[in-house]
This record gives C-alpha cells, structure tokens and sequence, in this order.
C-alpha cells in the first residue's frame, strides 16, 4: 500500500488545488459571480482529496456538501471548469446552469449532491446494488458529515447494505459541527465509527487532517469492498477553517465559535502538514511545490475565466428539462 | 376475451417486462411474497436476485431504486401501501422527481413506484389514502392510475419501460376485478384517456376505483340521465383533450377523485376545463371527492369516503 512519489505528488497537488479552489470559490461568491451560496471545505481537503483521488474512474462517489464537494470531485478527475460555470449559473455548467450547486458528471461516477443532508445513504445503496449487480467491481464512496450521522436513513441504509453486502464505504467527514450544532450535543459517544458494530461492518477513526491516513483506510476499505466482503466505515477527525456557510457569523449554538480553537486547528493544515512531510521526506524541493503552487493558480484562473466567459443559458432548455425522452 | 383479475394484470405485467429486460428487477417489503398478491410467484421464475425482499426501511428502498436507476437499471420498488410513500418522501419527491431535471438531464431515472391506494377497507387513516394530488402537484412524476385489468397492464408495461419516474397506484377494492386482458402482447401510452362509457347529457371524469364507482352511477341512472364516462388514466401527463371534446359534447361536467378534495385532482381538471371550454359548459362543475379530514376507521369511514349517493347527487345538481 506504499505510494510511488508520483502518487505522493498527486495528492499533495490535489489538496493544493482543492484550497486555492475553494478560496477562488469564497471571493467569487463575494463578487457577486456565484449565484446562490457556498459552503467552504477549507481545513477539510484531505477527506475528499484521500478518499477520491486512487479510486477507480466507473467507481461512484457522493460528494460532500462541504466545499460543494470539490475537493472530491476534482480528486476524482471532473474539471473544475464546469463546477465553476455551474455555480455562476452558465450553460456550461455541469447541470447546464440548472442545477446551480448540484453538479453531475457520469462520466466520472459523479451524480452530484443534494439539498437534503442525510439522503446521500439511501442513494448510495442504490448506486452499490447497481455495483454488485453489475459485477464489475466498481465501489461506492459515500461521504457524510457528522450531522448526516444523526438522520435515520443512516440506518435503514447502513442496514441494508451489510444484510446485502454491497461495496459500499460509507466515509464520515466528522467536522465536528452540523451547521451550528456541535457533535458532542448531538451524539452521545466519542466516535461515529462506533455505529460500524451495529451493523457488521469494520469501523475505523482516522486522522482527516493527515492524507496519507485517510487514503490508507479508505484504500483498504475500497480493496473490501471490491473483494465482495462488504461496506466499511471510515471516520475522519477534522474541521471547517471558515463558518458554515460564506456570509453568515460562526455561531455555535447561540454563541460565536472560539477563535482559540479556529487557531489550533489551522496549526494542523491538511495541506502545510503534507508539504512539511513531503519537503522533510524529500520526495518534494521547495522549487517543486513553488511549481506545483503556481500550475494550480493558472488552472484556477482557467476555471475562473471559463465560467466568467461562458454564456447563461437559454431558458428555452427549461421546456425539455423535466422529462427524459 | 381471455378474463384476468386486476392484480393478475399486474403480475402478468411484471412478468413479461422482466422476461423482456434483464435490467429490471423488483424491490420491497415482502414483494417475494406479495402482500396484495401482485408480486407472487415471480420469485420462483426469476429468483431472489431480480424480486428483492427488504427490511421495513421505505427510505433505503425508494433510494436504491432511484441510485440503481441512476446506475443503469430499471426497478420496480413496491411500496405496500401508498401511505408508506409519506415515510420516504424525500426519494421519491426530491430525488425521483428532481434528480433528472436538477442534473441538467445527464442521468435518467427510468423506475416505477408501485403502491396499493384507497379507502373502503375500513382500516383507517394510514393504509388508506390516495396520493395522487401530492403525487401530480410535483413536477418531474408521472402518475398512472388503472381502473380495469385491460389497463392496469398496459399501463404498467408502458411504465416500466419509460425513462422516467412513473408513480403507479393501483386500487385496493380493484384487486379481484376480472376483465378482458388480451393474450398478445400491447401497451397503453401515458397520457391516453379512455371514455369508459359513452352519453350525451353529462360528464363524469373519473380515476381508478372511482371509475367503478361512477359507472354503476351510470347505469342507475340509465334512461333518465345519460352519463358519459371519461377515465384519464394517467393524471401526468393528462389527455385533457379527450375531457375537454367529452365536455363540449355535454356541457356538464362532474369530476370524482378519492383523494381529499380540498387543492385536489378535481380542482385542477376543473379549471383547466374552465380555462379552455367555459363557453361550452351549461352549468358549473362539481366535485366528490374526500372530506377534508383524515380517514376515519370503522363506521365512520363512509362519511369521508366519497359514496355512490354523492356522485348522484353531485350528477343531479349539475344536471337539474
């Protein structure tokens, strides 16, 4: 399970591009380009970044509604060209400007979210029946906070797939907060993993702030699943550097969220922590992540450029939209 | 004519879509069994793989229909009752009806819901209610009702091979129904309505246990009032071309619907006739439909349920 130095780089230039996307993301929003809203995912690139980024091109995955899911689906191999034109609202955007924040691209096994937290799982034992049926091998990732934890269809769908032994990881991205609800009012244990027991399944608590960690269980998740022994669950430990959602204070509860604890969180950086590990290891030289740093800036402006560029759709579309042929 | 029960129609339906296509497959609580007997015996042709017993969890089995649709498949996911539909809500009226649209058209989502509708069995108020207003309020469903075992499979042949979400809801009382069911192979397309019995003097447009309802309305009527029936079928999309031609011939029109008649079926066939044939009416429309209040259990169920007695009065009034 030792990654290549290539692969190492490749994770490392996936949690640099998820950042400064999600920062493109922020300040576009401020602008006034995105229409709707934006939920950051900064602080929490590693999750989507180890979890998508060696899985298969036909596997599925649920992206997180944190970052709108960019940094999984760019880990998974979608431009970020169509995100960027689906948030500002232009026809080539990956819903073709209708979907707003609901990005879909097949192709790669991307359906994209939803607005209710907490229907990813039944979806997702959807996508896994399909996946065993088919007989291919393809896995599902499912992504799910901690507030997702709370839903019941958790459990009808947990449920299901272990009675069904469906290729399922069912991965939580345990920011510690749902919107303003912190988990330790919301959940009566220390760990989500725990709830793996009551279903069979193996469950694990990884550090999500570490990429390495979070590849390394999802992979030997994902290598289960494809063995067809099963779903799996994978906690990640992290947290949102930025307020729930762009605009609104930082409540907890009724109070602001502490400062102190915004601070000692940023000290553990998924993507300073990585950088130090791969310059300390050398498989990285400060000219490399200098590189890699200034390539990802141009792809951001690209992305930027595309979506600002990009025509708003015809509302005509809208006439053959509803239905299928 | 070969004669079939309603719930034969069904199975026979089933059985032939799933003969025809490998991709579609059945899914629900006890459907190897068949709780209304719609669903037995395919699990002895096509094996625990393609008819899929589950645990009692509505929300896990509208979503691996919807996921497994998104994925390439075509399932049928029988809800048991239609009442049971409410606990997973959020599949079948966020996903199923919004995942195509809301995706820009990249995915189809080609599944039928299945589910046993209506009153009249004296259980009560959560194994008896009818759906279709919610079901046809909802942009991206669309929604088959039968009334007779000759469409009941046509209808659902048609259903299952659609690209979209087909809602189909059949009747409790219709179950044992016989009728004429032809040995060849046909369809019936969504969106057809049928006059289920020709007159001149009124018009009484009519979905699924209802239709029965107001044919024996009819022929008690025979000789005094001459009551044309007309049976949408389907209410999405609705053949509202055949009730409006069916109004301008009469010019009277009541619209029978079991669901609560409050913001129901009725009142939206009612004002699209209104909208496009008021000149041809000769009297102001009437409804039957529920009372707006829950189903009550026992005795008390028949002042809820609209009764044979309210569509003649209903009849008379628009016609007196």
């Amino acid at each position: 399970m030792t990654l290549e130095k290539e692969q190492l780089i490749k994770l490392y230039t996936n949690l640099v591009r998820a950042r400064k996307l999600d920062e493109l993301a922020v300040r576009a929003l401020g602008e006034g380009k995105i229409i709707g809203f934006f939920h950051s995912g900064q602080g929490e690139e590693a999750v989507g970044v180890g979890g998508c980024t060696f899985l298969r091109k036909d596997d599925y995955i649920y992206p997180h509604h944190r970052g709108h899911g960019l940094a999984h689906i760019i880990s998974k191999g979608v431009s970020p060209k169509g995100f960027f034109a689906e948030h500002f609202g232009k026809a080539t955007g990956l819903a073709r400007g209708i979907g707003g924040f609901h990005g879909s691209d097949p192709e790669f096994g991307v359906f994209g979210g939803a607005g209710t937290i907490g229907s990813q799982f039944p979806v997702s034992v959807g996508w896994g029946l399909a996946a065993k049926k088919r007989g291919k091998g393809q896995v599902v990732v499912c992504f799910f906070g901690d507030g997702s934890s709370n839903r019941g269809t958790l459990h009808e769908a947990m449920n299901l797939a272990s009675v069904w032994k469906l290729p399922i990881v069912w991965l939580c991205e345990n920011n510690q907060y749902a919107q303003f609800m912190p988990i330790k009012d919301a959940y009566a244990r220390e760990d989500i993993a725990d709830l793996a027991a009551g279903y069979g399944m193996p469950g694990v608590v990884v550090d999500g702030q570490d990429v390495i960690a979070v590849h390394e269980a999802v992979q030997a998740a994902v290598e289960r699943a494809r063995a067809g022994e099963g779903p799996s669950l994978v906690e990640c430990k992290t947290y949102r550097f930025r307020a729930h959602v762009e605009g609104v204070a930082d409540f907890v509860h009724g109070d602001m969220r502490p400062q102190e604890e915004i601070e000692a969180w940023k000290q553990r950086d998924p993507i300073k922590l990585f950088e130090e590990k791969l310059l300390e290891q050398g498989v990285l030289t400060q000219e490399d992540v200098d590189r890699i740093n200034r390539e990802t800036e141009a792809e951001v402006e690209e992305a930027e450029r595309f979506a600002l560029e990009s025509p708003v759709p015809d509302p005509a579309i809208l006439d053959k939209a509803l239905y299928a042929d | 004519m070969r004669e079939l029960m309603y719930l034969q129609a069904i199975n026979e339906a089933l059985e032939e879509e799933m003969s025809r296509d490998e991709t579609v497959f059945i899914i629900g609580e006890d459907v190897q069994a068949g709780a209304f007997m719609t669903t037995t015996g395919l699990v002895q042709k096509f094996g625990p793989e393609r008819v899929m017993d589950t645990p009692l969890s509505e929300n896990a089995i509208a979503g691996a229909a919807v996921g497994s649709a998104m994925a390439g498949y075509r399932p049928v996911a029988d809800l048991m009752f239609a009442d049971f539909m409410w606990c997973c809500a959020d599949e079948v009226f966020l996903k199923a009806a919004k995942w195509h649209f809301i995706h820009g058209g990249k995915v189809n989502l080609p599944l039928v819901f299945l589910a046993a509708i209506g009153g009249y069995s004296h259980i009560g108020p959560e194994h008896s209610q009818c759906p279709e207003s919610v079901v046809m309020h909802t942009p991206g469903l669309k929604l088959a009702l039968p009334s007779t075992p000759y469409d009941a499979k046509g209808l659902l042949k048609t259903a299952i091979r659609d690209n979209n979400p087909v809602v189909y809801l059949y009747h409790k009382q219709l179950l044992g129904a016989m009728g004429e069911v032809p040995e060849e192979e046909y369809t019936i397309p969504l969106g057809l309505a049928d006059v289920k019995r020709e007159g001149k003097d009124i018009t009484i447009v009519a979905t699924s246990y209802m239709v029965k309802l107001a044919l024996d309305v009819a022929n008690e009527l025979e000789g005094r009032i001459s009551v044309e029936v007309v049976d949408p079928r389907t209410l999405e999309p609705l053949d509202i071309d055949t009730i409006l031609a069916s109004v301008r011939k009469t010019g009277r029109v009541v619209i029978v619907d079991e669901d609560t008649k409050r913001c129901g079926v009725g009142t939206e066939i009612a004002m699209q006739i209104v909208e496009n044939a008021f000149d041809s009416l000769d009297a102001p429309i009437q409804r039957v439909g529920a009372a707006n209040m829950p189903i009550p259990g026992g005795y008390m169920e028949q002042y809820v349920l609209p009764q044979p007695k309210d569509i003649v009065a209903a009849v008379e009034a628009v016609t007196g």
